[in-house]
């Protein structure tokens, strides 16, 4: 299972199926909340996740197409696009330190 | 409102729909009457809510087609259709649809707006609640 430092974390992406609606919210409160971290927050389809890519975000029920698309990459799934706990907890450890894996 | 990204015209404050569907379908129209996309933009919506529930919380979805639809993007444009008697979304109460027209990034910045308002309980209610036009496009633009 792929996992990486949260100090190595330079590029996360939102992923969904057309990276027009669910995705783009996300990535922009990301952005907000990262602003101050040097962390760059893009959103894309889920097919064109760019290889520069640390951390993917995508919906739960889009996590085997984003695998398939993304190998080898550190994969947060959410089930919720607003306030998921597996937002808030990816946030607050590029704060605090520590380890993201999935 | 830049570049007419949301037009008052793709606002409807009075609207019912029986269900999701007929709600997807009557954000689509408004959509395709204001020039935003072509008549099978609608039925791509469907079928993305079919994958993945666009529902975003506060009595909110947002509903928007496929990747591959984006070829039957006109421009980038934004419909507000609020239902007020309410509408099921697959167990969730939705009032307000934000439909969704993008093939490029014109609408992300409403996007951010809306995601803004959906994390604030009291403008989340006070949007669900508008009755008018101007008030809508004033909270997110």
């Amino acid at each position: 299972m792929p996992s990486i430092d949260s100090k190595d974390i330079r590029k996360i992406i939102v992923a969904c199926d057309a990276g027009m609606g669910s995705s783009v919210m996300l990535a922009s409160q990301l952005k907000k909340q990262l602003r101050d971290t040097g962390v760059t927050v893009a959103h894309t389809p889920v097919n064109d996740i760019p290889a520069d890519a640390d951390v993917v975000l995508c919906h739960a029920g889009l996590a085997a197409r984003a695998r398939a698309a993304a190998p080898g990459k550190v994969l947060v799934p959410f089930q919720i696009f607003l306030g998921d706990p597996a937002v808030t907890e990816l946030v607050a450890t590029i704060r605090n330190g520590g380890t993201v894996d999935a | 409102m830049r570049d007419g990204l949301l037009d008052p015209r793709a606002v409807l404050l009075h609207e019912s729909a029986s269900g999701r569907e007929e709600a997807i379908r009557r954000c689509g129209r408004a959509l395709v009457d204001v020039g935003a996309v072509a008549e099978p933009y609608i039925e791509a919506m469907l079928e993305r809510e079919r994958s993945i529930s666009t529902y975003a919380g506060e009595g909110f979805a947002i509903p928007h087609g496929t990747a591959a639809a984006k070829e039957v993007v006109l421009r980038d444009a934004i419909c507000v259709v609020r239902f007020p008697g309410g509408v099921d979304w697959d167990g969730e109460r939705v009032t307000v649809c934000v439909g969704i027209a993008a093939a490029g990034d014109g609408h992300v910045p409403l996007l951010a707006a809306l995601a803004d308002v959906l994390l604030d309980p009291d403008r989340a209610r006070a949007l669900r609640e508008a009755t008018e036009v101007n008030q809508v496009i004033k909270e997110l633009t």
